[in-house]
């Protein structure tokens, strides 16, 4: 892990030293204004940028080993602390997003499988390319527009202005970071419904897309499955087409699809940004948009890093929990 | 599993029901403003950009501020009176201000506000000085003239007392310890420069200037940011500079991380800084103790939302009282029941066509051949006033007006925006398209070889801002137009890709704005035609050369004297020379709006305040 990481940050790295110290200054230097005679040197000096590619990476790997992201530009604010308060907020949405992916794409590929070819298998065919095709960005307005704009049911953020006044005030416990989960341990029922309310929306965007790419994904595995020997097997031996789907052919389809579940659940991370910036959601899927849009480098690289931690533990997870599933791999 | 879903649908529209039901008004205590800026900081001496400032004027005050929409009458604020030479309170032909300061003012957190408070809060901006900030405002007026130009950095008093090249070359290096006592006291000079202007005679602060400065008090006045007065002694406690003469150099121009006042705050203002959460809103809450009465609103609210649509919705819903919207979405809020929308506002700032008169040709891809030979530019080429000219007449500025800005603009006739007191609608007459008069100067130029051999060159524009890249395409469309043998390029870059070209003097001709950092024509004037503008300075060797000559001189007369009709006598002076000259193209001055639900009540607009003044609001 540490190796994938080193090579991940190095690489983004890299890129920026492409840049010259003028190019690096910009994220410093945002108005002509600001560019009185010789004021940009002394940025360019003040802040290290003329400083050679492999001392300012060890400079930053230095800081990172002692926790210390870097400053970013866009917040004005440690990376970390922005890391810190963000974090929570996306793992938040995703976990919420991944719920229905997997139940939902689950089960309405198991549904597609059992009636193969007939009208309901047809049916989510076509939701499924609709998933493929509807971009998450036209997918979210469309969603913003009816049920908050037209419903005035689901607004954008992450609670209501009267929410935040309890979520921030000092007597409000903040336990986790995960909202709804402080707003039930500090009993505030209220407070938890409404931010469930604000995750309606941005959940349904993120989770839309991958219920059509699980749902196809555990179709197709169904379909393997119910072609096999073992299946003929048990509809030979009477058994019902419930208990021949469930117990026998939905489980060996199902370790494909858990596979792609967590890397899902990884890809879903990097969809927060789109979805995220849509619904005005604070968390660390807008922070990277922000900091990108404003060349905060330290910004970006944070949210690299975080990226990349989640990404081989979800990896570790899915192996893991693919040898759970399928016994052969625990005895292989 | 069903029930629980069944039972989470009921509650929620339940709840949103109840919302709904609790009055038509929501947040009638609240005030929300939903935008796209960042605030950057919340130290008034590191701001220099309007998200920072909207946020530091609800908390902060300062001695003097404007009188409601006016940008030229005062009234009092921290200070009890305006100083004004006939009551005696502006002396020595404009080099003397008194200010008594208003008695029983609390800070937020208890302090009582002492004059010491206000000589400390104008000193640190002095002190302070981050590179590319606003300090060169207060250093100007403050810090003595070095061979008769104004001072604009306290390094360069340092560095003229101490004998050495750079401020850096005072200290030990990678350190802000003084190489040896000579460096030392020179730095110590030269603060107690700064300082002996101040003088505190009871509640009065006397400020004797070194020098007349006719905009000092526009730059005392809300609106700018580094003028508003701290807590000396809260400031202290935080990290701030303790008010010393022996130790500013180590609290002057600190990295962003370093600054311990960014994001803490205690003003005397009529809100309390509730919470920031940095990149997303800022709650500001009200002070009950304000002196000049509570607001009538309990809380402030700025957030950051840069979706468009969500934002219009919010506004459409309630859930925002007053939103940014870009010119052109604004046919989308237009006859919306319960939205007013205030149009037409002058913006106190302009776009500018900027003429390179000595274009950097060292690998320089957007000058072509680097030669007259049909592809490419010399890189002189501005610097002939008939091609300067040409292009004044090849742009078409109503049409630029009209399309590109909804019609929210007006065309300057030269760097004084509408409104400044310098302003004459008539002096001198703005350029318009001409075709015929282009081609006549294009003629003209180079005795007729550049219309006989044409040109190639490249335009570029910082991405994402369509005004530019359209003024670009424009000039490219009609230079074509009027001589198929002109061959202009349009390109964009990436702002740190502009900024890289910009400073290295690449770029032939581009488009900048400028806004007012106080309602002078001094501070149009400056940036764009002294030999050491902003501007004025990157045009190269032969522009600096003559605005040397016919410009400085001009500049520095202006600020000699005090009477406000002599001074635009000399403003519309330069102005006509610079029209005559061609020196830049002069694209437009926009027209702001604003949009706020009807419910609101007491909003007003004045250019030096572009956001929003909370205190005047109710609901």
């Amino acid at each position: 892990m540490p190796v994938t990481l080193l090579g991940l940050t190095f690489l983004i790295f890299f890129f920026t030293s492409f840049l010259s110290p003028y190019q690096l200054v910009s994220a410093y230097v945002t108005s002509p204004r600001e560019l009185q005679a010789g004021n940009v040197d002394k940025i360019i000096e003040k802040y290290g940028l003329n400083q050679n590619f492999i001392f300012r990476y060890g400079r930053w790997i230095d800081g990172l080993v002692h926790g210390n992201f870097g400053w970013s530009l866009s917040l004005n604010e440690p990376v970390s602390k922005v890391l810190e308060q963000r974090f929570p907020a996306t793992i938040e949405l995703t976990i919420y997003a991944i719920i229905p992916v997997i139940f939902i794409g689950i089960w309405l590929g198991v549904v597609a499988a059992s009636h193969h070819n007939g009208v309901i298998d047809q049916v989510l065919r076509v939701v499924a390319l609709l998933g493929y095709s509807v971009p998450a960005f036209v997918l979210g307005l469309l969603l913003l527009f009816i049920l908050y704009g037209v419903l005035g049911w689901l607004p954008p953020g992450r609670m209501d202005q009267w929410a935040q006044m309890i979520y921030y005030a000092k007597s409000f416990h903040h336990y986790t970071g995960i909202a709804t989960l402080d707003a039930l341990l500090n009993g505030r029922i209220w407070v938890f419904l409404d931010i469930l309310k604000h995750l309606i929306d941005p959940v349904l965007t993120l989770s839309f897309l991958s219920i059509a790419g699980l749902l196809r994904i555990t179709r197709s595995s169904m379909l393997e499955s119910l072609g096999q020997d073992y299946i003929r097997t048990a509809r030979a031996k009477g058994l019902s087409e419930r208990v021949v789907v469930n117990k026998h052919a939905k489980r060996n389809a199902l370790i494909p699809a858990t596979t792609v579940a967590g890397l899902m659940f990884i890809g879903m991370l990097g969809g927060v940004i789109i979805t995220e910036t849509i619904f005005n959601y604070p968390g660390i899927g807008s922070f990277a948009a922000q900091a990108a849009e404003q060349f905060d480098y330290a910004g970006v690289l944070g949210v690299a890093v975080v990226f990349g931690i989640v990404t081989v533990i979800g990896n570790l997870i899915v192996d893991i929990s693919y040898a759970i599933i399928d016994p052969r791999v625990r005895v292989g | 599993m069903r029930k629980l879903g069944v039972f989470f649908v009921a509650a929620i529209l339940m709840f949103n029901v109840t919302m709904i039901m609790a009055g038509n008004v929501p947040n009638p205590n609240m005030v929300i403003e939903e935008t796209i800026g960042l605030i950057p900081t919340l130290d008034p001496a590191w701001s220099y950009d309007t998200g920072s400032g909207e946020a530091i004027w609800q908390i902060y005050d300062n001695l003097i501020q404007y009188n409601g929409s006016s940008i030229s009458e005062f009234r009092p604020m921290l200070s009890t009176n305006v100083p004004n030479a006939e009551d005696g309170t502006i002396l020595d032909n404009g080099r003397t201000y008194i200010f008594h300061i208003r008695q029983n003012v609390k800070f937020h957190n208890g302090d009582i506000l002492t004059p010491k408070d206000v000589v400390y809060s104008i000193e640190r901006a002095v002190i302070f000085d981050r590179a590319g900030g606003p300090s060169w405002m207060l250093a100007e007026p403050l810090l003595p003239m070095i061979n008769g130009a104004y001072v604009d950095s306290i390094e360069q008093w340092a560095v003229k007392l101490a004998g050495v090249k750079s401020f850096d070359d005072l200290f030990v290096e990678g350190t802000r310890t003084p190489k040896n006592d000579k460096y030392k006291q020179a730095l110590v000079d030269t603060f107690n420069l700064l300082n002996k202007d101040f003088e505190i005679r009871g509640n009065n602060v006397i400020i004797h200037l070194p020098h007349s400065y006719p905009p000092f008090l526009y730059i005392l006045a809300h609106g700018v940011s580094e003028s508003s007065i701290l807590d000396e002694r809260w400031a202290v406690d935080n990290g701030a500079w303790p008010g010393t003469a022996d130790t500013w150099w180590k609290y002057h121009n600190p990295t962003r991380e370093k600054d311990p006042l960014y994001s803490i705050t205690n003003g005397t203002g009529p809100f309390t800084l509730d919470r920031w959460i940095k990149g997303r809103e800022i709650v500001f809450k009200r002070f009950d103790e304000y002196w000049a009465g509570p607001a009538k609103i309990k809380y402030g609210v700025i957030k950051k939302v840069p979706e468009f649509t969500t934002r219009k919705l919010d506004l459409i819903r309630g859930e925002a009282d007053i939103i940014y919207v870009p010119r052109q979405y604004m046919k989308q809020v237009e006859n919306v029941s319960g939205v007013k929308i205030s149009k037409g506002l002058p913006l106190l700032s302009i776009d500018v066509g900027v003429f390179n008169f000595n274009i950097n040709s060292r690998g320089n891809p957007y000058i072509g051949s680097g030669k007259l030979d049909g592809n490419g530019i010399p890189s002189d080429f501005f610097s002939n006033k008939d091609v300067r000219l040409a292009f004044e007449y090849l742009f078409p500025y109503n049409v630029f007006i009209k399309q590109v800005w909804m019609g929210q603009a007006i065309v300057p006739n030269s760097v004084v925006p509408k409104g400044l007191f310098a302003y004459d609608e008539n002096v001198p007459k703005a350029f318009g398209q001409n075709l015929s008069k282009a081609r006549e100067y294009f003629k003209k130029a180079y005795n007729g070889e550049l219309w006989n051999k044409g040109f190639t060159m490249t335009l570029v524009y910082n991405s994402g801002n369509i005004q530019r890249q359209t003024a670009c395409e424009m000039i490219k469309y009609y230079a074509r137009r009027i001589n198929p043998k002109f061959k202009v390029n349009v390109v964009s870059e990436l702002w740190a890709s502009f900024l890289d070209d910009y400073e290295s003097g690449k770029l032939p001709f581009f488009v900048v704005g400028w806004s007012a950092d106080y309602p002078d024509p001094y501070d149009f004037e400056q940036p764009f035609y002294a030999s050491k503008g902003v501007y004025g300075s990157t045009l190269g060797s032969n522009y600096i050369k003559w605005a040397k000559k016919n410009m400085n001189p001009l500049l520095m007369k202006s600020m000699q004297m005090v009477e406000q009709a002599k001074r635009a006598q000399v403003y519309q002076k330069m102005n006509i020379i610079a029209h005559d000259q061609a020196l830049y193209m002069f694209l437009d001055q926009p027209l702001s709006m604003n949009v706020r639900r009807s419910w609101i009540n007491g909003w007003y607009y004045n250019p030096m305040r572009p956001g929003i003044d909370f205190y005047s609001l109710s609901k």
